[in-house]
C-alpha cells in the first residue's frame, strides 16, 4: 500500500527555489532514504510533510487521502513523525515536559496538572524506545546532545506514528543512540509503517533502506532500487559529477613536525576527564574518539578556555591558556559541535559571524572597522570555502545545514588560526563539503598547522588523523597511530 | 524577492513612520494655522533629552538587557549636578559632576551584576530603589523645601535648542562611530544575538556589558545636564517618565526588543521624534492625554508585534 504521496511540490524561500516539481512516494512497510547535498532540498520536502511549513504549490496524500497538515503536532497525532536535525527541544522545562509538549492539558485535573502521572508516562515513552536512563522528571537543559535527541525520539515515537521522518538525526548520536534509531526503523518496518531516513553517511542509507530517492538542487534526480545502490553511481547522482581526487588523504606516513604546540599534562574534570595527558604537533592531525559521553567533546572546550579543568594543566606555544580570548591569540580556533547553539549567531548575517572572530585581524588600530576591509575579508572565505548564498548578508538561519558549517568554519579560516579543535566537523554534512573539509584540513597540516580532530565517527577518524586517542571515561585508552591497517575494530575494541 | 523586499519594506517602517508623522504634523498644523517654526523648535525641545539618553540606552538594549534605574539614575546625577554648581558656580563642573554621577551610577549596577553573575536588570531594581532614596536624602539634605535649584540666567544661554542639538549631534556621532564602525558595536549585537556563541568566538560578554552600561552612562548624564538648562528647578519628580519614554522610543524606533544582531543606533532619534510628533499631532487634534496614552500604547504593541513578525523567520530547514 502506498503509505505517503508527495506530487509535483514546488516551494521558495525569497529568491532561492528549495524544491521544484518534486514527487516522490513511500510504501507501507518500507524504509526510503533521501540523500543529497546540503540544501538540495532533502529537509524541506520532508518538513512540509510533517507539517513544519507549508509548500507554495503542489499536492502530498497521506495513505491516499489528501494530506494537509496544520502543524507539526497536528501531523503526528495524525500518524506522521518527525526528529529534526537540530535541536527539537524547549531546554527549561522537565523532559516528561517536553515529551508530552502541547498536551499537558491531558494531564490535568481539577487545576493542578497530574506530574506524577505525566513523569510516569513519559519514562514509559523513554523506557520504551530504550533510552531509560533519562529520568523524565529531569530539567531538559541538563542533558546532553544525545539525549536531547533520544528524547525527540521517546516523544515522536510516543504518538506510534505509522510515518516516521528521521532528518540527519544520526551523526549526532554515538553507536548506542544510532542502534536505538536503527531497532525503531526495523520494529516499524515490520509492523508495515513507513521511515523515510535522510542522511549523509551514505554507507549507513545503504545498509539501512530498500529504496534510495537522490535530490540535487531542489529536484528529484533518480531513485534507486535495492539491487541497484552502488556507492560510485549514488555519489555522481548527487553531486551531478565524479568525485575527484581521494575522499580522505591517501597518505600513510603519519609524519608530523617533532615541535610541540600543545602539550595537556594530567587534566581532570568532573567525570569527563581523568588524568589526561597529551601532546599536539606542529602539522598534526590528531584524532580523539570515543563513546558520545567518553569526554571527548568537553576536552574541547578545555583546551578552548571554555571550561576550566579542575587540576592539571596545558600550555600552547608554552603559554597557559585560560579563557577563549587567551586562546585566540595564541592561534586556536574552535568549531563546536551544536553548531546552531555554540557555533553561530543565527539572527545574524553570514559577514556578521565570520567577521566577528576576526575583528581584531579586520579592525584598523584594532578598533575600527573598514566596511571595505571587512567584506573582503569576508567574501575570501565565502570564496575559499565555496559558501552557497546569494550574498553576505544573508542570514544565516537561511542556509542550509552544510553551509552553515562552512561558515561555521570560515570563522577560523578567516583568522588563520593555527590550532583547530573541530568538534564532530562534518555533523550534518554532505559528502561534497566533506571531501572539500577534509581537503582543507589536510591543506592545513601541509602548511603545519595542527587539528584536533574530536569525532564520532570512526571512518572519518581512521581516514585522516596522524594519530588517534581513544577515551573512556574521561580516561586515554589507547593511542593508535596512521597505518593501512587500522580498522574500525581496532578502534572499538578500547572504546567499549 | 518578496521576502527581500517585505525585509526591506519593514526596516525602513520605521523612518518612513516618522516621515509621516512629520508630513501630518506639518499638514495638520497649515490647517489648524499652527506657527509652525515654534512647534519645530517644541518637538525638538521635548525630544532632545529623550533622544539623548534612548541613543545611548541602544547599548544596553543591544545586549538584550534592560535598565530600570534610567530615570532615577538621571535624577540623582541632575541633582548632584545642581549642588556641584552652586557650590563651584561653574557650569564645567556641573556638566562634569552630572556625566560622572551618571557613568558611575551605571558602571555600579554592571560591575555588581558582573561579580555576583546576576542578570544586570535585577541590580538595575536594586539601583532604582537605593537611587529613589538617594533623591529624597539629597534634596532633604541640600534643597531648599522640595526642591534643589541653581539660577537659572546661569544656565539661560544653554537653553537653547542649538545648543541642545549640539550636545545631542556630538553623542550621537560617538555613538554611531562606535556602534557601526568599531568593534564594539559589532561584539555588542553579537553578544546580544547569541551570548553563548559570543563566549565561544572570544567575546568578554561583561567586559561589554559595563562598556555598553558606561556607554548609556554618558547618555543619562549628558541628558541630566541638559534637563537642568531646560528646568534649573529639580524635585524628586524630575525625569520620572525618562525610563519609560527610551523604552518607547527604541521600539518605536524599530529595535528589536530582544536586541541582537538587527539592534539599530538610529533607532532611538527615530522613535524619539515620531513619538513627540506623535504627542503634537494628537494635541493638535484636541484629544485628551488619556485617549493619546491610549493611541500610544496601541501603536506600541503595534510595533513590537510587526518587528516580532519580521524576526520570525520563514526558514530553509538546513
Amino acid at each position: 500500500m502506498e503509505m505517503l504521496e508527495i506530487r509535483n511540490m514546488h516551494k521558495s524561500f525569497g529568491p532561492t527555489i528549495a524544491l521544484n516539481d518534486v514527487s516522490f512516494s513511500a510504501q507501507s512497510g518500507e524504509v526510503l532514504g533521501l540523500i543529497g547535498e546540503n540544501g538540495s532540498g532533502k529537509s524541506t520536502a520532508t518538513s512540509i510533510y510533517a507539517g513544519m511549513q507549508t509548500c507554495s504549490s503542489g499536492e502530498m496524500f497521506f495513505k491516499g487521502e489528501p494530506w494537509h497538515p496544520v502543524s507539526m503536532n497536528d501531523a503526528l497525532k495524525r500518524g506522521v513523525g518527525m526528529i529534526v536535525q537540530e535541536n527539537g527541544t524547549v531546554p527549561g522545562i522537565s523532559a516528561a515536559e517536553n515529551i508530552f509538549l502541547g498536551e499537558t492539558q491531558e494531564y490535568v485535573s481539577g487545576l493542578f496538572v497530574n506530574r506524577k502521572k505525566m513523569n510516569r508516562d513519559a519514562q514509559a515513552a523513554l523506557d520504551a524506545i530504550g533510552a531509560g536512563h533519562i529520568r523524565a522528571e529531569m530539567m531538559t537543559g541538563m542533558l546532553d546532545f544525545q539525549d536531547r535527541k533520544l528524547l525527540e525520539i521517546a516523544r515522536v515515537m510516543a504518538k506510534d506514528p505509522e510515518v516516521l521522518v528521521v532528518d540527519e538525526t544520526t551523526t549526532a548520536l554515538s553507536q548506542k543512540g544510532r542502534d536505538i534509531i536503527y531497532g525503531i526503523m526495523n520494529t516499524m518496518r515490520k509492523e508495515g509503517k513507513t521511515v523515510i531516513f535522510i542522511s549523509h553517511d551514505l554507507d549507513e542509507i545503504m545498509e539501512k533502506c530498500d529504496r534510495l530517492t537522490v535530490l540535487r538542487d531542489g529536484k528529484i534526480i533518480r531513485t534507486f532500487e535495492h539491487e541497484e545502490f552502488e556507492e560510485g553511481a549514488i555519489k555522481a547522482a548527487m553531486i551531478g559529477r565524479e568525485l575527484q581526487g581521494s575522499y580522505y588523504r591517501d597518505d600513510y606516513d603519519g609524519e608530523v613536525s617533532s615541535e610541540v604546540v600543545l602539550a595537556a599534562e594530567h587534566l581532570n574534570h568532573t567525570d569527563q576527564l581523568s588524568d589526561f595527558s597529551f601532546e599536539l604537533h606542529a602539522g598534526e592531525i590528531l584524532g580523539i574518539g570515543g563513546l558520545s559521553h567518553c569526554g571527548m567533546h568537553t576536552l574541547g572546550k578545555v583546551l578552548f578556555g571554555n571550561e576550566k579543568a579542575e587540576s592539571g594543566s596545558f600550555t600552547v606555544h608554552g603559554r597557559q591558556i585560560r579563557n577563549e580570548a587567551e586562546a585566540m591569540k595564541e592561534g586556536i580556533g574552535y568549531v563546536a559541535k551544536d553548531r546552531d547553539t555554540e557555533s553561530l549567531c543565527l539572527e545574524a548575517s553570514i559577514k556578521d559571524n565570520i567577521a566577528i572572530a576576526g575583528l581584531d585581524k579586520i579592525a584598523v588600530h584594532n578598533a575600527f572597522i573598514l566596511p571595505s576591509r571587512e567584506n573582503s575579508y569576508v567574501d575570501a572565505q565565502i570564496k575559499n570555502l565555496r559558501i552557497k548564498c546569494n550574498d553576505r548578508n544573508q542570514y544565516v538561519s537561511t542556509l542550509s545545514g552544510g553551509n552553515k558549517q562552512k561558515a561555521a568554519f570560515g570563522k577560523w579560516t578567516g583568522r588563520d588560526s593555527s590550532i583547530l579543535i573541530l568538534d564532530c566537523p562534518t555533523r550534518g554534512v554532505d559528502i561534497g563539503v566533506k571531501q572539500a573539509m577534509y581537503q582543507l584540513m589536510y591543506r592545513m597540516k601541509q602548511e603545519g598547522k595542527s587539528i584536533i580532530l574530536i569525532s564520532e565517527e570512526m571512518t572519518e577518524l581512521i581516514g585522516m588523523s596522524d594519530r588517534l586517542l581513544v577515551m573512556k571515561d574521561g580516561k586515554l585508552q589507547k593511542e593508535l597511530f596512521r597505518s593501512r591497517q587500522l580498522s574500525e575494530a581496532d578502534v572499538i575494541e578500547y572504546m567499549i | 524577492m518578496k521576502k527581500e523586499l517585505r525585509e526591506k519594506l519593514l526596516s525602513a517602517a520605521p523612518l518612513a513612520g516618522m516621515i509621516l508623522l512629520g508630513i501630518l504634523f506639518l499638514v495638520f498644523a497649515l490647517i489648524k494655522d499652527i506657527n509652525i517654526p515654534y512647534s519645530m523648535k517644541n518637538i525638538l525641545n521635548q525630544s532632545i533629552i529623550t533622544m539623548v539618553v534612548a541613543t545611548g540606552a541602544v547599548y544596553i538594549y543591544t545586549l538584550g538587557a534592560f535598565d530600570i534605574s534610567l530615570g532615577a539614575s538621571m535624577c540623582v546625577s541632575a541633582l548632584v549636578g545642581a549642588m556641584a554648581y552652586n557650590r563651584t558656580g561653574s557650569v564645567a563642573v556641573m556638566l562634569g559632576v552630572c556625566v560622572g554621577c551618571a557613568v558611575l551610577i551605571s558602571l555600579t549596577s554592571s560591575l555588581l551584576a558582573s561579580v555576583f553573575n546576576l542578570p544586570v536588570f535585577v541590580t538595575t531594581i536594586a539601583m532604582l530603589s537605593l537611587l529613589n532614596a538617594l533623591v529624597l536624602v539629597l534634596i532633604k539634605a541640600n534643597g531648599t523645601g522640595d526642591v534643589i535649584q541653581i539660577p537659572a540666567e546661569a544656565v539661560s544661554k544653554l537653553n537653547t535648542v542649538g545648543f541642545k542639538l549640539l550636545v545631542f549631534l556630538l553623542f550621537f556621532g560617538l555613538c554611531v562611530l562606535t556602534f557601526n564602525f568599531m568593534k564594539l558595536g559589532r561584539q555588542e549585537k553579537f553578544v546580544g544575538g547569541n551570548p553563548l556563541c559570543a563566549q565561544l568566538s572570544g567575546l568578554n560578554a561583561k567586559k561589554l556589558s559595563v562598556i555598553g552600561f558606561v556607554m548609556a552612562g554618558l547618555g543619562v548624564g549628558l541628558g541630566a545636564f541638559l534637563t537642568i538648562t531646560y528646568a534649573p528647578t529639580l524635585s524628586r519628580n524630575t525625569a520620572g517618565s525618562i525610563g519609560m519614554d527610551v523604552i518607547i522610543s527604541i521600539v518605536f524606533g524599530g529595535m528589536p526588543v530582544s536586541g541582537g544582531a538587527r539592534s539599530r543606533i538610529y533607532s532611538a532619534a527615530i522613535g524619539a521624534l515620531s513619538m513627540t510628533l506623535l504627542s503634537q499631532i494628537m494635541l493638535m487634534l484636541n484629544l485628551n492625554s488619556g485617549i493619546g496614552q491610549m493611541v500610544k500604547a496601541a501603536i506600541f504593541i503595534l510595533v513590537v508585534f510587526v518587528s516580532m513578525l519580521n524576526n520570525r523567520k520563514t526558514i530553509l530547514p538546513r
